[in-house]
C-alpha cells in the first residue's frame, strides 16, 4: 500500500510532466516554409473565430482568403523572379488579446515571420508588441487606434485609416455638403480605447469646423441600452448626434432615439455600424438617411493587378461568399495585398527586407491609396462617408467618388 | 424632472423583462440547488427560435415566443432528466461545472449554426412609443413588461395552487419526505428545469424584439440572473420580480445621474451590500431556509 | 464536500483522529497530508515526510531541463500552463480545503495585475518590488473583503465574491486617469520609462515556473499543518469546528488572504508579460471558472488535484484550439460535461477511492451521484 501510494504520486508527476512536454511538440517542428524556396509562402493569421468578435473575425478571414485565391490564381506572387504561392495559416485567438499575442509567438517558432493581424485594436496592440520583439512583420487590417502607433513600433503597418478619422470624416462631409449648416453637435461614445479615440478625433474636427460641441457622453462598450446617454442629450437639443460605436450600440442608438423621441434636426452619423448590411436590415426604415463612415465602399477609386477595381472586388466577394462586402472584408484583403506587394518589391520574403519595402510602399489599389507614414499608419487614404438611402449604403463623400447626393437634413421634421 | 420620469419608466420596463429572465434561474437554484450557468444561452436560444420563425414564416414574435417557450421547455426537461440528473447528488459545484460545459456547447453550437452575426426581430410596432406628457413609453418594451408580469403571476399561481406546482415546492423543501409522499422527484426536478428554460426562451424572444442579440450575449444574461436571483431570494418568484425591477431602476437612474459607465459598478455594489446585510434576499422569507445550504 | 445522500462509508477518507490506529498502517507522504491522520507520529519514516517536497523539487528540475527543448513560443504555452497551476492551487486553498467556493477569485488576479501596471507606469517602480507589493496588496484586499463576506455560506458567498470581482472591474474601468479605463494600461518596457528589462519568453517561463512551484509548496504546507486541518474541519462542519475551539473567522480570512496572495502574484506577473492589460481581461469571470473547473476535475481539497487538472485542461484546450480550429470550444464543452459526469469527485479522489474500495467502474461512479 505504501509503495503503491508513493509510486502513484511519482507516476502522476511524471505523467504530468510528460503531458506538458509532449503536448508542446518536439523541437524540430519547423514545418512552415517562409523562405519561399519550395514555391509557397507561409503567412500567419490569428483570427477571432470564436468569442465576442467572431462576426468581424469571420469577415476578416474572408478577406484574407480571397486575397490568397486571387494571388494564387495568377500562379502566385512574383518574388525575386519566381512565382510563390500563398499559404495563409489560420489560428483562432478566441477574441482574447493575450491569446492573439501568444499565437504570434507560436508562428514565430515555426519560422513564420510574415503576419496578418487579428481583428480589432485590442488584439492588434497585443500582437504588435510581440512582433516588435520577435523581429517579425505585421500587416494590420483592423487595428485603427492611433495609440498603437504612438509606441514607436517599426514593424507593424496599418492599411486602414486611423481611428481619429472615423467620426472626423463625417464632420468634414457635413461641413462640405450640408445646407443649412447645423450648429450643435453631440457625440455619444462607447468607452473602449478605439471608440474614445474616434470620439476625440470627431470632437476636434467639429471644433475646428466651428460647431458647438457638447461634452461627449460615454456608455459601456457592447451595451444595447444607451437610453441614459440619449436622455441626457435630449434636453440640450443637438442638431446632429454622432455615435462612436460598434454595430450593437449603433443600432441601439437609432432604435432608442426613436423610442425616446430624440430627434436631432440634422440627423445621425455613426462610425462602423451604418455601412454594414445588418444595420439597414435590423432597423428597416429607421436607418434611412443615417450617415456613416467606412474604410472602403465599392465606389472607392483605385485599382491593382490582383483585385482590379472596387466594383470587381465587390463582385468577387459576392460570388465567393454570397453577400455584399463589408469594409472589414476589404481592409483584410488590402492588408494581405500590402504584404504581397512589399514582398514583390523587396524581391524576397526575408522579414527585414519586407519591412523596409512596406515602409516605402506607395501604390494604388482597389482599397485606395496604400502608403504609410513614419509611424506606420495609412494617412494617405481618405475614409468614405456613406448614407443609408432606400436600405442601401451609398457613398456621398468625398464628392469625386460619390454615388449619390447627400440627403440633408437627415430627419424629416 | 421629466428626465427622472423617463429614466424611471425605462428602468421599470427593462426591469420587468430582466425579472422574467431571472425568475426561472432563481426557481431552479432554489428548488434544486442547481446553479445553471447555461441559463443565458437558453435566453439566446429562445431569441433565435423567435427570429427563425419570424424570418421564415413572418410569425409575430409575441406569438413566436409561445413556440419558443414550448421548444425550450422540451430542451430543459430532457437536459435535466437525462444529463443534469446524473450529478445532482454530487458535491456542490459539480452541477456548476456541468452547466458550464453545457453553456460552452450551446453557445458554440449557436455560433456554428447561426453564425455570430447580430440579429434582431423586426416588428412594425415595437419601435413606436406612446407619449405621456414629455415622457415616452416604447410600445415594444411595454408589451414585454406586461407579458413578463403576467407570466410571473401565472407562475406563482401555478406553483402555489396546482398539484404540480406544489409537488415542485415540496421536492424543493425536503426531497426525501416528498418522495415518501409519492412525488416523483426526478420528474418534479425536470419540470422545474423545463419551466425555467421555457421562461428564459420566452424572455429571449422578447429581448430579440427590443434589441439585438448574438451568441456572445448569453453570458451577460446569466450574470444578470445571478444578481437578480440573489437580490430577490432564491426560489422566491415575487422576489425575482422585485429584484429585476430594482436592478432595472438602479441601472436607469445610475445612467442618468452618474457618468454613463458607472452603471454596472452600481448594480454590483447593490448586490454585495444586500448580500452582506440581508443575505436571504430583499423580499420576505427565504423559501428554503430550512434546507441545509450545502 | 459531503454528498447529501451518501450512505456507504468511504473507508479512511474521513479523518477522524480517534479511529485511526497510530503508528501501524501509516499512509504515505502526500496521502498523509490529505488524510491528516497522525502525521506527526514518530513511527513515520523521515523520508516519507519529505516525499512531497522531493517530488516537487524533481518536477521543477524536470521543467527546467525541458526549457532547453522548447521553442520560444512553446515556452509561452507552457508558461501559461504554469500560470494556471498556480491559479488553481490558489483557488484550492479557499475553495478546496476550506470549502468556500469563491466565484470572484479573479479579483485578486486583477488587483495584483493592475497594481503592478500602475506602479510601474505611474510611480516608476521596479517590477520585482511591484511583484512583492502587489501580492501583499492582493492579500490585504482579501482580508478586507473576507471579513464581511466570509460570514456568508455556500452559493451566497460565491455570488458575493462574483459581485466584488465584477464591481472591481467596473471601478477600474471608471478611473481612467489612474488605470487607463476601458482603453487599457501599458507597462513601459522600452525607452527611458522602462524600469525593468522585459523578461522575454525565457524569463517568464522561469518566473511562472517559480510561481507554480511556490503555489504547490504552499498547498503542501497548508495540507499538512494545523492550519490546514482547521480549514478542513471548517469544510466538513463549521459549527463543530467552532465548538472544538477553532477560531473559524481567523482561519477563513487567513485562507482567503493566502489564496489572494498567490493569485495576486500571478496576476502581477501576467500584467508584466502582457505589457498592455485591459479590465475585461484581468477581471474576466472566465478565468475564475477555468480555475474552478481545473480544481474540481483534478480533485478539490488535494494537493495533486489542481496540478493535474490545470495541466490537463490547459493542454487539452491548447491542443483542441490548434487542431480543431472551427469547433474547439464545442468539443471542449463536451469533454468537460463527460468528465464531470464520469468523474464528479475529481480524478485524484476517484483514484484514491477506487483503490480502496476496488470499484473502478466509471459507470458505477455515475450511479453514485445521480438521483
Amino acid at each position: 500500500m505504501r509503495s503503491k501510494s508513493k509510486s502513484l504520486s511519482l507516476v502522476a508527476v511524471v505523467a504530468a510532466t510528460t503531458l506538458v512536454a509532449a503536448g508542446c511538440g518536439s523541437k524540430g517542428e519547423k514545418t512552415a516554409d517562409s523562405g519561399g524556396a519550395s514555391g509557397t509562402l507561409a503567412i500567419g493569421a490569428s483570427m477571432s473565430l470564436t468569442g465576442a468578435l467572431a462576426r468581424e473575425g469571420a469577415l476578416t478571414k474572408e478577406g484574407y482568403e480571397l486575397c490568397q485565391d486571387k494571388v494564387n490564381a495568377k500562379g502566385g506572387a512574383d518574388i525575386g523572379g519566381k512565382k510563390v504561392k500563398l499559404d495563409i495559416q489560420f489560428q483562432d485567438d478566441t477574441s482574447k488579446p493575450d491569446t492573439a499575442a501568444q499565437l504570434v509567438d507560436q508562428f514565430n517558432d515555426k519560422g513564420v515571420k510574415l503576419i496578418l493581424s487579428s481583428y480589432g485594436s485590442a488584439n492588434t496592440e497585443a500582437q504588435a508588441s510581440v512582433i516588435e520583439r520577435n523581429g517579425q512583420v505585421m500587416a494590420d487590417s483592423a487595428g485603427a487606434d492611433n495609440k498603437i502607433f504612438e509606441k514607436g513600433y517599426k514593424r507593424t503597418f496599418a492599411v486602414l485609416s486611423p481611428a481619429t478619422e472615423y467620426a472626423a470624416s463625417i464632420i468634414k462631409a457635413i461641413k462640405e455638403l450640408a445646407q443649412p449648416q447645423p450648429k450643435t453637435i453631440a457625440i455619444l461614445s462607447a468607452d473602449d480605447g478605439f471608440s474614445k479615440t474616434v470620439a476625440e478625433g470627431g470632437a476636434a474636427a467639429a471644433k475646428e469646423a466651428g460647431y458647438n460641441v457638447l461634452p461627449t457622453q460615454l456608455f459601456p462598450n457592447g451595451t444595447s441600452d444607451v437610453s441614459s446617454a440619449l436622455t441626457k442629450v435630449k434636453g440640450q437639443k443637438p442638431d446632429v448626434i454622432i455615435g462612436s460605436v460598434h454595430l450593437v450600440e449603433g443600432v441601439a442608438i437609432i432604435k432608442q432615439a426613436k423610442e425616446l423621441g430624440v430627434m436631432p434636426s440634422g440627423g445621425f452619423g455613426e462610425s462602423v455600424a451604418p455601412p454594414t448590411p445588418d444595420f439597414a436590415k435590423t432597423l428597416g426604415k429607421d436607418a434611412e438617411n443615417v450617415l456613416g463612415s467606412s474604410q472602403w465602399t465599392d465606389s472607392t477609386k483605385g485599382s491593382d493587378k490582383y483585385f482590379g477595381t472596387a466594383k470587381d472586388y465587390a463582385n468577387d466577394i459576392n460570388a465567393k461568399y454570397g453577400h455584399a462586402p463589408d469594409y472589414h472584408d476589404a481592409e483584410a484583403s488590402a492588408a494581405c495585398l500590402a504584404l504581397v506587394m512589399a514582398a514583390e518589391k523587396a524581391g524576397s520574403t526575408d522579414a527585414d527586407k519586407v519591412r523596409d519595402a512596406l515602409a516605402s510602399l506607395d501604390t494604388d489599389s482597389f482599397f485606395g491609396h496604400i502608403k504609410f507614414n513614419d509611424k506606420g499608419q495609412n494617412v494617405y487614404k481618405p475614409m468614405s462617408v456613406i448614407q443609408v438611402q432606400n436600405g442601401k449604403a451609398v457613398t456621398v463623400w468625398p464628392t469625386d467618388s460619390a454615388e449619390a447626393k447627400m440627403i440633408w437634413p437627415g430627419t424629416k421634421q | 424632472m421629466s428626465q427622472f420620469l423617463q429614466a424611471t419608466i425605462y428602468g421599470l420596463l427593462q426591469g420587468g423583462l430582466l425579472a422574467l429572465i431571472a425568475v426561472g434561474f432563481s426557481l431552479v437554484w432554489g428548488v434544486m440547488n442547481v446553479v445553471n450557468l447555461a441559463h443565458g444561452s437558453f435566453v439566446i436560444l429562445g431569441a433565435y427560435v423567435g427570429w427563425k420563425l419570424n424570418s421564415a414564416m413572418g410569425l409575430d414574435p409575441f406569438l413566436g415566443m409561445l413556440v419558443a417557450a414550448v421548444v425550450l421547455f422540451a430542451v430543459g426537461y430532457l437536459l435535466q432528466r437525462w444529463l443534469i440528473n446524473l450529478v445532482i447528488n454530487g458535491p456542490i459545484f459539480i452541477t456548476l461545472l456541468l452547466t458550464f460545459g453545457l453553456d460552452l456547447l450551446i453557445v458554440q453550437g449557436m455560433n456554428i449554426t447561426f453564425s455570430a452575426d447580430y440579429r434582431s426581430i423586426k416588428t412594425a410596432y415595437a419601435g413606436d412609443s406612446l407619449a405621456l406628457g414629455s415622457v415616452r413609453v416604447p410600445v415594444g418594451r411595454l408589451l414585454a413588461f406586461v407579458i413578463a408580469l403576467l407570466v410571473t403571476f401565472a407562475l406563482v399561481a401555478l406553483v402555489n395552487r396546482t398539484r404540480t406546482g406544489l409537488s415542485i415546492m415540496a421536492t424543493g423543501m425536503d426531497r426525501g419526505a416528498a418522495r415518501l409522499m409519492g412525488i416523483r422527484a426526478r420528474h418534479a426536478y425536470a419540470l422545474t428545469f423545463g419551466i425555467a428554460a421555457a421562461l428564459a426562451g420566452m424572455a429571449g424572444t422578447m429581448v430579440g424584439t427590443v434589441g439585438t442579440f448574438n451568441p456572445a450575449a448569453a453570458g451577460g444574461f446569466t450574470l444578470l440572473s445571478f444578481v437578480i436571483a440573489v437580490l430577490g431570494g432564491l426560489g422566491n418568484m415575487y422576489g425575482a420580480l422585485v429584484g429585476g425591477l430594482l436592478i432595472g431602476l438602479v441601472e436607469a437612474w445610475g445612467g442618468q445621474y452618474l457618468p454613463g459607465t458607472w452603471v454596472n459598478a452600481l448594480a454590483f455594489a447593490v448586490l454585495v451590500l444586500v448580500l452582506v446585510f440581508r443575505p436571504s434576499g430583499l423580499v420576505g422569507r427565504a423559501y428554503y431556509s430550512a434546507r441545509q445550504e450545502v | 464536500m459531503t454528498p447529501e445522500t451518501e450512505t456507504e462509508p468511504t473507508g479512511s477518507d474521513q479523518p477522524n483522529g480517534t479511529e485511526q490506529p497510530s503508528g501501524t498502517d501509516q499512509p504515505t507522504g502526500v496521502e498523509a497530508a490529505e488524510l491528516g491522520a497522525g502525521v506527526r507520529s514518530s513511527a513515520e519514516p523521515v523520508w516519507r515526510r519529505w516525499l512531497p517536497f522531493g517530488l516537487l523539487l524533481l518536477g521543477v528540475l524536470v521543467m527546467l531541463g525541458a526549457q532547453s527543448q522548447l521553442y520560444s513560443g512553446q515556452e509561452r504555452t507552457v508558461a501559461a500552463i504554469f500560470m494556471f497551476v498556480a491559479l488553481a492551487q490558489g483557488w484550492n486553498i479557499i475553495g478546496g480545503f476550506t470549502g468556500y467556493a469563491s466565484f470572484g477569485q479573479v479579483v485578486f488576479f486583477g488587483v495584483g495585475g493592475y497594481f503592478t501596471a500602475v506602479a510601474m507606469s505611474h510611480w516608476g517602480f521596479n517590477f520585482w518590488v511591484s511583484l512583492v507589493v502587489s501580492g501583499l496588496v492582493a492579500a490585504a484586499f482579501g482580508a478586507l473583503i473576507g471579513l464581511p463576506l466570509l460570514r456568508l455560506r455556500g452559493h451566497y458567498f460565491a455570488i458575493a465574491t462574483l459581485g466584488v470581482a465584477e464591481g472591481m472591474r467596473e471601478v477600474v474601468t471608471n478611473v481612467p486617469g489612474l488605470t487607463g479605463g476601458g482603453a487599457g494600461i501599458s507597462v513601459p518596457t522600452v525607452g527611458k520609462d522602462a524600469t525593468t528589462a522585459y523578461l522575454g519568453n525565457d524569463g517568464f517561463y522561469l518566473l511562472f515556473l517559480a510561481l507554480a512551484a511556490l503555489s504547490v509548496l504552499v498547498a503542501i504546507l497548508v495540507a499538512r499543518n494545523k492550519f490546514g486541518f482547521a480549514l478542513r474541519a471548517i469544510n466538513q462542519d463549521e459549527d463543530a469546528a467552532a465548538a472544538m475551539g477553532i477560531n473559524t473567522t481567523r482561519a477563513k480570512v487567513s485562507a482567503f488572504a493566502l489564496s489572494g496572495l498567490v493569485t495576486g502574484l500571478v496576476g502581477s506577473t501576467y500584467a508584466f508579460q502582457q505589457v498592455t492589460i485591459f479590465p475585461q481581461r484581468l477581471f474576466d469571470v472566465d478565468i475564475t471558472v477555468l480555475m474552478v473547473v481545473m480544481v474540481v476535475i483534478g480533485g478539490s481539497g488535494t494537493v495533486l488535484g489542481p496540478l493535474l487538472g490545470a495541466v490537463a485542461l490547459q493542454f487539452l484546450s491548447e491542443y483542441l484550439r490548434r487542431n480543431f480550429t472551427e469547433v474547439h470550444t464545442f468539443i471542449l464543452g463536451a469533454i468537460i460535461i463527460a468528465a464531470v459526469v464520469l468523474l464528479p469527485q475529481g480524478a485524484v479522489n476517484y483514484v484514491r477511492e477506487a483503490r480502496q474500495s476496488g470499484e473502478w467502474s466509471l459507470l458505477a461512479n455515475v450511479r453514485r451521484y445521480r438521483l
